[in-house]
């Protein structure tokens, strides 16, 4: 019985969160779509959290690229097919593992960052202070980070696509023999334009993910600084579960 | 609907307000008026709900029933645009300041300029200096981060950040909380200097006696989810009623240490 209301409020207590997240992305709509649009802000939330983000997402993705040419080719050698390295990696690489590994990685710290500030601001009524001073705190906080982190994370995994492939071809040339002119044609080949359009639709979607669940984490922070590192965590966490569903649906969508 | 306050229209008024988090109710059926030109100073227990009362004139918070009037108009009616009509008369100033962190003290001061104004650069600056000048703060504070300020300093910011946009009522949330006697003292005249300056009317929330007693025209004590003992600080301080005896003589004597007049009858251990 215990155990059954305790799932009882679970289920209550995700759908209450989840009702708040969609409020909150429908008041954003209607904020949003009004002058003005808040360039200035979106442009340094952009420095703020992708042109930040660059250099581990790079690191990341270098090391996605070189590890999963590592075990496709250990796979293909016992099939004498190494040669097949670059069509063999290219597709999970663009439509999967760059842009998840990068939501859940870099998507994650953006995500917590957006969280503790947001919720320091609070805890300190900066936002009711940005509020009684006449302007809107979602407008002034909410919109320019959404946007800039729904921009940030497909420009992301374009780039990590990119350095994907750098990894993979130098574990090609390095340990299969493969030569890198002829992985990047075979790894290129592959790729249809959907599957770089799925690949970009997940960055998307995972980017604006990771800014609505940011801010609205920060914006519900209770009472005192503890609190902060409370819903800094929930927000990681609520990340890794919506990125992985938003993936399962998005490849679903796409098959 | 005129922009100017008539004297017999409340500047602020609550009326059968009741408002609860949850389970926690903090307010029921409760009834106020704050009058044009006056002090009036708000005082109760801590977590009792004086911070939630100036959060339902501005509307950072709605009232559950009842309800809340700014110059006659109901908050609870108003949409975006007419809330921020009410927040350019009536200004807030936070308990801990709560200035941006992000930006200097001048782009502190002149935030609610830019959005209630077409002031350009020049002018907010200069507007900002006198507000920095107004809470006896130097010029040369204005490139200052808010992390460097100290306490006292950022509660003067944060009143000048107040002020800027010329508002017509204050509100202070325990402006003397935290501050050495020095800064109390200063924050305190500061209050009685802007009533008298500017012709404000104040809302000041404080567990602080003696700026109570030195700001205010009439006192409102919190007591049990309303405001049930209401009048000038004489009235107040001299009450024979047990529950306003004990909070503010009991209070005088627990804050005595921050350079309040120590009060000989101190009633029941605290
Ligand atoms: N935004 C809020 N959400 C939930 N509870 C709140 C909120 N603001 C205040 N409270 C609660 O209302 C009560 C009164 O708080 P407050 O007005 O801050 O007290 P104080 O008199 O010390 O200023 C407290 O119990 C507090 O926990
Ligand atoms: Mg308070």
């Amino acid at each position: 019985m215990r155990a059954i209301s305790r799932l009882g409020q679970l289920v209550l207590g995700g759908l209450e969160w989840l009702g708040g997240l969609t409020g909150l992305a429908v008041t954003l709509i209607r904020v949003g779509l009004r002058r003005p649009w808040g360039i200035d802000d979106i442009a340094s939330q952009m420095v703020h959290l992708g042109v930040r983000s660059l250099p581990i997402a790079l690191f990341i993705s270098v090391f996605i690229g070189m590890i999963l040419a590592v075990q496709f080719g250990s796979a293909l050698r016992d099939f004498g097919a190494t040669m097949a390295l670059g069509d063999a990696s290219s597709l999970a690489l663009v439509r999967e593992l760059v842009p998840t590994l990068l939501a859940l990685t870099v998507g994650s710290k953006m995500a917590a960052g957006i969280s503790a500030e947001l919720g320091s601001m609070k805890v300190t009524e900066q936002i009711d202070a940005v509020a009684a001073l006449g302007a809107d705190p979602i407008k002034k906080l909410v919109w320019p980070r959404v946007v800039a982190a729904t921009l940030s994370q497909p420009l992301l995994v374009v780039m990590g696509n990119v350095i994907a492939l750098l990894g993979g071809m130098l574990i090609g040339e390095w340990v299969y023999g493969v030569p890198a002119g002829y992985f990047y044609e075979t790894y290129i080949d592959e790729l249809a334009p959907m599957d770089y359009i799925q690949s970009l639709t997940k960055g998307t979607a995972f980017g604006l993910l990771v800014g609505l669940i940011g801010c609205y984490q920060g914006f519900n922070t209770k009472f005192g600084t503890e609190a902060v590192g409370v819903s800094t965590t929930e927000t990681v966490v609520a990340i890794s579960i919506w990125i992985i569903i938003a993936d399962f649906f998005i490849t679903m969508m796409f098959y | 609907m005129g922009d100017t306050v008539q004297a017999s229209v409340p500047v602020i008024e609550f009326v059968g307000v009741s408002k609860a988090f949850g389970e926690n109710s903090v307010y029921e059926n409760m009834n106020l008026t704050v009058r044009p030109g006056e002090t009036l100073t708000i005082i109760g227990g801590s977590g009792q709900g004086k911070s939630v009362c100036l959060k339902m004139m501005i509307g950072l918070l709605r009232v559950d029933a009842g309800v809340v009037r700014v110059a006659g108009e109901d908050v609870a009616g108003l949409d975006g645009e007419g809330l921020r009509r009410v927040r350019r008369r009536v200004a807030y100033v936070f308990q801990g300041g709560a200035l941006f962190d992000s930006m200097n003290v001048l782009d502190n001061i002149g935030y609610a300029l830019r959005e209630h104004t077409a002031m350009d650069d020049i002018a907010i600056r200069e507007r900002a200096l006198a507000c920095l000048d107004l809470v006896a703060m130097p010029s040369d504070m204005l490139d200052a981060m808010p992390a460097n300020l100290s306490g006292g300093q950022r509660k003067r910011v944060a009143l000048a950040r107040s002020i800027a946009i010329e508002p017509e009522v204050i509100l202070y949330d325990e402006p003397t909380t935290g501050l050495d006697p020095r800064n109390i003292t200063r924050i305190g005249d500061m209050i009685k200097k802007l009533q008298k300056e500017l012709r404000v009317t104040s809302v000041v929330v404080t567990h602080d006696m003696p700026t109570a007693r030195k700001v205010s025209d009439r006192v409102a004590m919190l007591y049990q989810r309303s405001f049930p003992f209401i009048g000038t600080v004489e009235q107040i301080w001299h009450s024979e009623l047990a529950e306003v005896r004990d909070f503010v003589h009991g209070t005088l004597r627990r804050t005595s240490g921050t350079g309040a007049t120590i009060v000989t009858e101190a009633p029941h251990g605290a």
